[in-house]
């Protein structure tokens, strides 16, 4: 079943996961960030902690996604 | 000098014939507009199931159920009817219905195969009710009169949920707690505290990423198409829906259930993973 060039619809599948990844784990580290910083009254630092590590994890997530999906197909 | 041949002739002909018929379609448009646009275009009309709203004492709110509740329950009982007309008396030698079902099962069964591995199996119950669920409710908002309930985010929401808390279950079960924590901290100790926050944002991540995935996708393309047949009486958009917009639709309905199975599975192989957090060559 494995052949050696994917086909468009595998293709397009790994492809359309890549941007909502990246944006949806950088919203949740902002939006953490953001209630820490109002409920503790730290006001601009837990917000850009959390926003960069929010980054760091879609970048993760990203490469963890695709390389399983390369891997296995 | 090259001889003449007689499909050259043709094809210059065929390609003055198509500019003609576009300026002939052109027209018959315009004309058609004048004449027939209508002063106010209704862009939802009612949907062709509709069930009374029984459960007003819960607080729902209208006078029928919402679409997308109702047409899951079509789903459901679509699914539900299928699956025992395919299960009901198994032979060895399958009649069409038994057929179609076991060719839907391996089809499955491959794709576990080949992501988890040889534990896979034991997932089918979520990802095949997932994966049928998804293509099936996609499909049938394709029909017109008809809503995909995958077109609303309450439906997609419930399913990314579904399949966040299964796959931490799966992995918890698996591995137990304190060592499916350790697995979030990374492979060197003094790394953890960086690593705990982040291994917990992309864990959070995912059941958004899926939800809205799914739902903006199909809605976007439910949106589009909703648009272009108010248009209809201008008569172009009715083409373009039909070559155009239809089989992108269809298509855009089999790689998103595609996606959604793929990721639960990714998302399913990772927490179950034996070497967890180590890459494998």
């Amino acid at each position: 079943m494995r052949n050696d060039e994917p086909s468009v619809l595998k293709q397009l599948a790994r492809l359309s996961t890549i941007g909502i990844s990246l944006v949806a784990a950088t919203a949740i580290g902002l939006l953490i960030g953001y209630g820490l910083d109002r409920w503790l009254g730290t006001s601009p630092w837990l917000t850009m902690i959390f926003t960069i590590f929010g980054i760091v994890a879609g970048f993760l997530n990203l490469f963890r996604e695709l390389g399983l999906i390369q891997r296995n197909w | 000098m090259t001889t003449e041949r007689p499909g050259v002739n043709e094809k210059g002909s065929g390609g003055k014939g198509i500019w003609a018929l576009l300026a002939v379609l052109v027209l018959f448009n315009l004309t058609i507009g004048l004449l027939f646009a209508p002063r106010h275009v209704e862009l939802h009309h009612a949907p062709i199931v509709q069930l009374p709203n029984f459960l007003a004492f819960l607080g729902v709110p209208g006078e029928y159920l919402p679409a997308h509740v109702t047409f899951t329950w079509l789903v459901m009982v679509i699914l539900v009817v299928g699956g025992a007309l395919g299960s009901r008396a198994l032979q060895a030698v399958p009649g069409p219905l038994q057929n179609v079902a076991e060719v839907i099962i391996e089809a499955f069964h491959g794709l576990l195969d080949q992501m988890i591995g040889k534990q896979g199996r034991q997932f089918l119950p979520l990802v095949g009710t997932a994966g049928l669920f998804i293509l099936t409710s996609n499909l049938l908002g394709n029909l017109p009169g008809f809503q995909a309930p995958t077109a609303n985010w309450n439906t997609t929401v419930a399913l990314a949920l579904t399949v966040f808390v299964s796959y931490n279950y799966f992995g918890i079960r698996k591995h137990g707690l304190t060592n499916y924590l350790k697995h979030f901290c990374g492979p060197v100790w003094w790394l953890a505290p960086l690593m705990f926050p982040i291994e917990f944002i992309g864990h959070l991540a995912r059941p958004v990423s899926l939800s809205v995935r799914l739902f903006g996708n199909i809605f976007g393309e439910e949106s589009v198409i909703v648009i272009l047949l108010s248009l209809a009486w201008l008569v172009m958009p009715y083409f373009i829906w039909l070559g155009v917009m239809l089989p992108l639709s269809l298509f855009t309905a089999v790689v998103q259930t595609f996606v959604f199975i793929m990721l639960t599975m990714v998302y399913i192989a990772g927490a179950v993973e034996e070497g967890h957090g180590e890459e494998h060559p």
